[in-house]
This record gives structure tokens, sequence and C-alpha cells, in this order.
């Protein structure tokens, strides 16, 4: 219940506060959601298995947002920028799917 | 390889399994059970759910952003476009004006004014003449199609050059044509007839073939003396040994465009003194005959109107109206105007 509540008020922060995002973070925002989803699916995967910790969900999740990040920023930096995001989003998009083929298995034995 | 399994086959965090290992390998922890957990929790989706939504907002918003801006750039090359149409009227606007003042300028007691901006190119001319069609041999690259590294270029025999135009063009002059355009492109007597490159050049731009000459002058009369001059056997023989061909025909009646981009020049001198060997300072390029120094000889008064001998038609071009005398010191002030041409 107070999960659902969390999401549902994020979501609502998101949408009518809309918080003023720096530019220089404006590059980096796509790369956190993905970052931030991929957390997600992991924490739904592991409630699924049983495993499930809150202050691993957390961490984990603060640290691939703030990882993520820092690796396209880092490449920015060098000058690989696009090469190096293209990079995370695979990484993450990997994950993002085999956990979300593990959850479907959970949900559908299949 | 070993990379990707490594991706997948670790898809979940490792802190999770960690974690239930520490609490005692107890596979029932779906949901947190205390309130603590429930908060953390809750924050944590709280905090998903608000990056989720902004970057999605964030991207929402710079949509419109960016086609703002292309409707800017748009914007802008639309009005770059008609302030370049509104220029362009306007030096049109001018140029007439221009005209029409250097009309003026010329002395009331000039009566061949107009006949003498035939003359020198400045105006549109009509009347019989003959054309010339110079076409390139074939199988050997046309124009702009012209791949420089094919080996088709100059060195290929079967295509016409700068110098055998020139030497036509002379041709022409010399056989008693008043007036050339070739392409449509008027001749004075500081028309530049040159190469650059696989182009030939008149006054700088391009042509493409077929080459069409037009002069004017007394039509069957004007092609005789072509045909018998030198350059009319000069095309025989590019006709006989390249496949360059050439057709001339008379024509009853020719228009010719004016020149553009004409500046009147003359020569003003420094020493009241005028010596009779001066030349004008820019010789002719093209047009010049090589009988016929311009301004040497023959006195201006001659040679203003357009039905004057082949040899002074040329000359009366050169170097606008009439080029003033020019001292032996060499040194000339270079001037334009209408008014200072006359001597």
């Amino acid at each position: 219940m107070i999960a659902v509540l969390g999401l549902v008020i994020g979501v609502v922060v998101g949408l009518f506060v809309q918080p003023e995002v720096p530019d220089a973070v404006v590059p980096y925002l796509p790369i956190a959601v993905v970052a931030a989803l991929d957390a997600v699916f992991g924490g739904v995967r592991a409630m699924l298995d049983g495993i499930f910790n809150d202050k691993v969900f957390i961490v984990s999740f603060l640290s691939n947002v703030v990882v993520a990040a820092l690796i396209v920023f880092l490449g920015d930096q060098l000058g690989v920028g696009s090469q190096l995001s293209t990079g995370v989003v695979v990484v993450l998009g990997i994950r993002i799917f085999s956990n979300a083929a593990a959850i479907r298995r959970h949900v559908f034995r299949a | 390889m070993s990379l990707l399994t490594n991706v997948m086959d670790h898809s979940l965090d490792e802190g999770y399994a960690e974690a239930a290992a520490a609490r005692g390998g107890a596979r029932d922890s779906r949901i947190p059970g205390t309130l603590r957990g429930l908060l953390t929790l809750g924050a944590g989706l709280a905090l998903v759910g608000a990056v989720v939504t902004v970057g999605a907002v964030n991207a929402h918003k710079a949509e419109p952003t960016l086609a703002k801006e292309r409707d800017a750039l748009i914007h802008r090359i639309n009005d770059s476009n008609t302030s370049a149409d509104r220029l362009q009227k306007q030096v049109q606007e001018l140029r007439r004006k221009v005209d029409s003042t250097q009309q003026q300028a010329l002395p009331s007691g000039d009566a061949d004014a107009g006949g003498l901006s035939g003359a020198v190119g400045l105006g549109e001319v009509t009347g019989p003449g003959v054309k010339l069609v110079l076409e390139d041999a074939a199988g050997t690259g046309q124009g702009g199609n012209v791949d420089p590294r094919a080996g088709q270029g100059f060195s290929n025999s079967g295509r016409l050059r700068d110098r055998d135009l020139q030497l036509v063009v002379n041709g022409l002059w010399g056989s008693g044509a008043e007036a050339v355009a070739i392409n449509g492109q008027r001749l004075t007597a500081l028309s530049a007839i040159r190469a650059a490159g696989e182009a030939v050049l008149v006054d700088n731009r391009p042509l493409v073939p077929p080459y069409n000459i037009q002069a004017i002058g007394d039509g069957p009369k004007l092609l005789t003396a072509f045909e018998n001059d030198m350059a009319g056997q000069y095309l025989r023989l590019l006709q006989e040994k390249y496949g360059i061909k050439s057709t001339l025909s008379t024509q009853k009646s020719l228009t010719l465009p004016a020149a553009v981009g004409v500046s009147l020049r003359t020569a003003q001198p420094v020493t009241p003194e005028p010596s009779p060997t001066a030349t004008p300072t820019t010789a002719p390029t093209s047009s010049g005959t090589p009988t016929t120094g311009p301004g040497t000889s023959e006195s201006p008064g001659a040679s203003v109107s357009p039905s004057a001998s082949p040899s002074a038609s040329p000359s009366a071009t050169s170097g606008g109206p009439t080029p003033k005398r020019r001292p032996s010191t060499g040194s000339a002030k270079t001037t334009t105007g209408t008014g200072a041409a006359r001597p």
C-alpha cells in the first residue's frame, strides 16, 4: 500500500511540480531513466524470487543512476559520450530484458 | 562472449542474494514486513516515479523547442530570400537609372549616342547576321558532365578549346561582324574567352556546348567573308580532322542582348600634351583585330558608328566609348563616368 502510494506520489510530483532540471544535467536524464527502470525491474524480480530487500533496492537504484550518469559524463569529457551512452543503454537494456523475462516466468509460469 | 554471458546471467543485483543469505537464507521476504522497510520502498518507488516522469516531461518539453528552432530557421531563410529578391530588384532599378543617366549625360550634340551603346555592346541590337553552331566531336564529354579523371578534357582533341573560339570570334569580327554573342552572352571589347580547368569561359562565365555564336552583320556577305577567312578554313580543318561539327547559316533577324557588368573607363591625361602613340589602359582581349590597335590611328569620331568598317568596329568599343589619349609618361588615371569620355 505504502509502496503504491510512494510510486503515485513520485509520478504526481514529477508531473505537477515539474522540477527545473539544470541544463548541465539534461543530457544525462534519459540514461538516469533507463538506470531507474533497471533498478525497478531488478527489485520486482527479487520480490518474486522472495529475496527482496528494501535497502538493496534503494541503494542499487541510486548507485545505478549516479554511475550511469557519471559514465556518460566522463564519456562527454573524453569526446566519446555518445558511444559510452550507447554502451550503458545496451548493458542496462540487456539486464532489463532478462529481468523482465524472469518476471514473466514467475507470473505466467512460462 | 563471456562479457555478454556475464551480463545475461547476472541481471539481478547480487546485493539481493547476499542480503538474503545474511538473513539466514529464508526465501520468504517478498515484501518488507516492517513499517520502516515499507517506507524505504515507498520512498524508492517515489524517486523512481519522479525520475521517469521528469525524464518524460523533459523530452516532451524539448520537442516543441526543437520544432520552434526549426521554424525560426525556416523563417530566417525566407526572410533572407525576400531581402535578396528586394535587393535584386533594387539593383535592376539602379542599373536602369544609371543607363538613363548615362544617356542624359552624353552631350546632346552626339547624335550617335544610341548607336554607340549598340556598338560597344551596352545596348540590345537587332539585325540580320549569321549563326554559327559549334559542337564537340561525338563521344567527348559534354559540358558539366566531364569527368576530369577520365581523360576527356582538353587533351582530347575532339573538344573545342578556348583558343579555337577566340580564333572564330576574331574571324567573325574580321569578316565584318558588328556585334557578336556566344550562347546569348554579348561580347564587348573587354570580353575575355578563356579556359579554366575543363570549361571554356566567356567573361568568367562557363559555356555549355553546343556553342551558339551569333553575329550581326550583312548576312550573306559576312558568311562568305568568314568562310574565306582563315577562321573558316580552320573550322573546316577541325571538322575534317577532329570531328568538331560547325554549322554556319545566315539569319534574317537576330537579337543580341546587351552585355552585363560593363563599366565605363576613361583615361585622363596628367599633362595637357597628348601623345599619339598611347594605348588604352585595357587592351581588348578577344575581339580586338590584329590589324588595328584601338585608339591609335583612327580618330575616335570615325569609329562610333555601328556600321563602321570591320576593323574599326571593335576599336570603337575598347575601354569605354572613346578612350582619351594617354600621355607617353605612361601614368594614366582611370576614372569612371560618361562625360569625361569626350576628348
